[in-house]
This record gives C-alpha cells, structure tokens and sequence, in this order.
C-alpha cells in the first residue's frame, strides 16, 4: 500500500529499502511507536547515485507528539536517529503528527527540489 | 537564517524554501548566513541549536526550527502571528485584505 509520502515522490522504493532505510525505520518504530510510518530515501533526487541513501524524508504519526509544539516533535525524531545523523544522514525531512491529526489530514507535502547543496 | 547560499542565490532545496516562504510574508530584510563559506560555523550553529540540519531560522534571536517548521507555520497561520510578535505585519494579510474586498 503506498501512503502519501511515498507517492508524491514518485516512489520507486522497491521494497523495504536499503540497510539505513530499514535502521531508520526501526529506530523510529522503536521510539515513537507510530500509527503510521513512512520512511522515504530522497537520494536519487539530489544527485547521489541510486542507493545512496543520504536524502530521507519520514512521515511520523505517533500519539507520542500528543501535546508538543513542532520543534519537540521533531527533536524527538533527531533524538531516535542521532547517530544517522552524526554520519549518513545528510538531510532530513520530518513530518510529525498526532493520529488525530493525520485523520482529519491524510497528505504530505511533497519535498522541496535540490539546488546543488554543497557539491557546486 | 543560516542556510546554504545566499537568499539571492539559494544552494539548497530546503534553504530555499525558507527564503520563498519569508518572500511570501513580505520578508526580505533579514540576516543570513551562508554557511557553505565557513566549515566552523555550519558545525557551530548545530551545536547552539543541538539540531542536525541546514535550513536554521531563529526569529528575534529565538531558534524556530528548520524548513518543515517554517512551512507548516506558514501554512497554519502560525507564522503571521510569530512575525505579528515581531512588529512584521504579514503581506499576507494584505493579500488576504484585497481579496476580501473583491
């Protein structure tokens, strides 16, 4: 079943994804258990060859962000992924919603467009 | 704003959807740092705002947070009422104002 997220990328994922795909999953799954989870790699999109794995966009849905502004929300994902982020992570879309958000608004905005980065 | 490149000239998706955004509001006089010109400060204002990403926006000294932030304030009003704190009257609502009028 292909959820918003993946879809609005084009979402050629092909199964579970590869192995930074699947720790960020469970680490994820493990923190916050989430309602709903979306793990997308962006790579191919910013210029890294296929399998890269250094883009990811993921769409959180956890009653655990009951309650919380945007920013705890987010740094409670960080927090599930620091050490991706301290080494293949390059880049991180988050988005985080409680379930009764994601009900009344099943859509995730598509990520923005690379412009280069740092390799120009 | 610590982002990659410039706000005329944006090196990052992301950075540049902060820029576009704050364009949208009217916001354009505002610093910003690009931090692809200095190793030290792309790693030092991680460290400040213990956050792992490049777009950074503080709004009167106060970390907001990054690109998503910044876009779901925008989208659910959130960021009229933070610039209105600041003093910054949104072009937004005078967009909305025209509207009205119509």
């Amino acid at each position: 079943m292909r959820g918003p997220l993946l879809a609005a990328a084009g979402g050629a994922m092909g199964g579970a994804g590869g192995p930074l795909a699947r720790t960020i999953r469970a680490k994820l799954t493990a923190a916050l258990q989430p309602t709903h989870l979306e793990v997308r790699d962006d790579s191919p999109r910013h210029g890294g060859p296929p399998g890269a794995e250094t883009h990811f966009g993921v769409l959180v849905v956890s009653g655990r962000f009951a309650g919380l502004p945007l920013l705890q929300r987010h740094r409670l994902v960080h927090e599930a992924l620091r050490a991706e982020l301290a080494g293949p992570l390059h880049a991180l879309q988050v988005i985080a919603r409680t379930p009764q958000q994601w009900q009344s608004d099943p859509h995730a905005p598509p990520a923005p467009p690379c412009l280069g980065g740092s390799k120009r | 704003v610590f982002m990659k490149g410039s706000p005329a000239q944006p090196l990052c998706g992301f950075s540049n959807a902060v820029v576009q955004i704050l364009r949208l509001h009217g916001v354009e006089d505002y610093r910003a740092h690009d931090v692809l010109q200095d190793p030290d400060l792309r790693q030092g204002i991680k460290n400040y705002s213990n956050w792992p990403t490049i777009p950074q926006v503080y709004l009167n000294g106060e970390f907001v947070g990054g690109c998503d932030i910044l876009l779901q304030m925008h989208q659910n009003g959130d960021l009229v009422e933070e610039l209105k704190k600041l003093g910054i009257r949104s072009a937004l609502l005078d967009a909305e104002k025209d509207q009205e009028k119509k």
